[in-house]
């Protein structure tokens, strides 16, 4: 009983560090509210470090993430003819100042199965890999593409997380 | 500024819906470097909603802290 509330209790400080990190990346990106694809820009940062070691056991550069939404949307724009150049290498970053932000929809949506996936893992930590394995199933978004960019398959990715949890001490 | 030869089928709704999103990513840039630029030359907010259709409010809304920021 006590450890769950010390678990509980964790995850609301680990929630709380996923979403402020999120909405810095969302901004650094010129963007007022973060979407899917800076909630894993967030949880790679997380300091449990998993979702970076995650990545890395299955032979990918967490840092490429970010290389890859930008290339989605440069080979997006090539499709409808307009080039590259139309999209900027390094958005302005606005200075967001609200205090309670909301989220993208597609941040809500992860945020919203982050839930669900933790209800089924009641007895463990949320950890950055665990949002990891949640964008990688929303297939259609712009972290999902960014995942097929970078060749990450769903299937190994969530093995390798499961790997990743059996093999910590919490 | 390209302008668009040719646009993805809506058949093909993975690339279509791909080519969307960074479209509104390519406005949303294009859209604040505009407004940036309309306050420099001395635009009300007013003309700048009229431009963009949408409300006094809603532009002051949306830009008006990454200009401050800026001046």
């Amino acid at each position: 009983m006590f450890k769950r509330i010390l678990l509980r209790l964790r995850d609301m400080k680990t929630i709380a560090t996923l979403i402020s990190e999120a909405d810095k990346q969302a901004n650094l990106s010129g963007e007022e509210e973060p979407g899917v694809e800076h909630f894993v820009l967030s949880a790679i940062e997380l300091p449990d470090g998993s979702a970076k070691r995650v990545l890395k056991q299955i032979g990918t550069d967490p840092e490429e993430f970010k290389e890859a939404i930008k290339k989605q949307y440069i080979e997006a724009l090539n499709s409808a003819g307009i080039s590259h150049k139309c999209i900027e290498d390094d958005p302005e970053p606005i200075e967001s100042k609200t205090l309670l932000h909301n989220s993208k929809p597609s941040g809500q949506a992860l945020m919203k199965a982050l839930h669900a996936f933790k209800k089924e893992e009641k007895d463990s930590p949320l950890l950055g890999m665990h949002v990891l394995v949640v964008a990688a199933s929303m297939k259609h978004s712009v972290a999902g593409r960014a995942f097929k960019i970078m060749g990450i398959d769903t299937k190994i990715l969530t093995d390798a997380a499961k790997d990743e949890l059996a093999s910590i001490q919490y | 500024m390209s302008t668009i030869k040719s646009l993805p089928s809506p058949d093909n709704p993975e690339e279509a819906l791909a080519a969307v999103v960074a479209l509104r990513v390519m406005a949303e840039q294009l859209e604040k470097k505009a407004v940036k630029e309309a306050i420099a030359q001395g635009w009300s907010w007013s003309q700048i909603a009229e431009a963009l259709g949408v409300t006094k409010q809603a532009a002051h809304k949306r830009h008006a802290a990454s200009i401050k920021k800026k001046s």
